[in-house]
């Protein structure tokens, strides 16, 4: 009883959330019939989704090595040395 | 609680068998489902396995504290080596300079091959790093 | 659509949950919910499109779209590390204030400072 505010706020924006996700618009299809054809020929690997991350995109996967380094120096600097 | 060796036994004969199915899942990443991410996490998982039944002590002679993180920043710093390699041999940074040969075959991807194996050997000793960490106990 | 409210359902449950729960652990199981969910949400929206895995070995049929699977890898991973990195600054707390209750934690630290 004394979290009525909290309750109220969090129905308001599930109200929200439920009505701004109708959604109609159709399947795209312009990415995969791109990759479809070309995907093979240009990186050589046969899953398209291997071709994407390490082929079209790698400097994406190059942020989330970085990303992995700082969080690991964070756990090692937070709990500290083994003694 | 007394602990029974049920585990203890178990640990050791499933453990080599999950390191191998995650090298697998590293190796083929560009042939079948799987990659450096996935690959990654499940050698990391087979680590763990041995790390929950035996304690920290035990593990630390096969997998030692050092060699793990330092195999965690060689893998960072190769995957910026072989950007800078792209720039020498090819035409931009991260560009694919090594022959692309028939689909179908193992080593026939140009250099996703190696980027999936220095991804799958980072991402692998990171959690195992983590978890060493969030598993160690107060004296 | 109704696949798309349950998934929304699952996202609510941890937004309930971050704001509702008193304990530090379940805030950060709940952290990890939201992550799920939204995973599932955009690999939903792009599995609309066909009916077959995006490999091209020996397919019979129409691929997905392969592209936000790609993309969410990445968020996967970047998940664990949030998971991770909450986890360690609960043990901190955990160790100045001996309690894991974060209404007592704050009468702790008023009082304190």
């Amino acid at each position: 009883m004394k979290r009525i505010p909290q309750i109220v706020v969090l129905v308001i924006f599930s109200a929200f959330l439920f009505y701004s996700l109708q959604v109609d618009s159709p399947a795209p299809q312009k990415a995969r019939d791109y990759l479809l054809q070309n995907g093979p020929k240009e990186t050589g690997a046969v899953n398209l989704v291997t071709s994407i991350y390490l082929g079209y995109r790698a400097f994406d996967t190059l942020g989330e090595t970085i990303v992995l380094l700082v969080s690991v120096s964070g756990v090692v600097y937070f709990i500290g040395k083994k003694q | 609680m007394k602990k029974t060796s049920i585990l203890d036994v178990i640990s050791r004969k499933l453990s080599p068998f999950i390191l191998l199915f995650g090298f697998y899942l590293v190796t083929y990443g560009h042939l079948s489902p799987g990659g450096g991410f996935q690959g990654g996490v499940v050698i990391a998982s087979g680590i763990v396995l041995l790390l929950l039944c035996q304690g920290t002590e035990r593990v630390q002679k096969l997998f030692p504290l050092t060699a793990v993180s330092f195999t965690e920043a060689l893998g960072f710093f190769a995957f910026l080596a072989m950007g800078f390699l792209g720039i020498f041999l090819g035409s931009g940074y991260l560009s694919n300079f090594l022959p692309i040969g028939t689909p179908g075959e193992v080593p026939s991807a140009g250099f996703i091959l190696v980027l999936n194996i220095v991804i799958g050997l980072k991402v692998g000793a990171g959690i195992t790093l983590i978890c060493f960490y969030l598993f160690k106990e107060e004296d | 659509m109704l696949r798309i409210y349950l998934i929304l359902i699952l996202f609510l449950l941890g937004v309930f949950g971050i704001i509702l729960c008193r304990n530090l652990i379940k805030k950060v199981i709940a952290l990890n919910i939201i992550n799920s969910a939204l995973i599932i949400l955009f690999i939903y929206l792009g599995s609309l499109s066909g009916d077959e895995a995006p490999i091209l070995l020996d397919q019979t049929g129409i691929i997905v779209d392969p592209v936000p699977q790609a993309l969410m890898l990445t968020a996967i991973v970047v998940g664990i590390c949030v998971t991770a990195l909450a986890l360690s600054l609960v043990y901190k707390l955990y160790k100045a204030y001996g309690t894991l209750d974060i209404q007592e934690i704050e009468k702790k630290a008023r009082e304190n400072a």
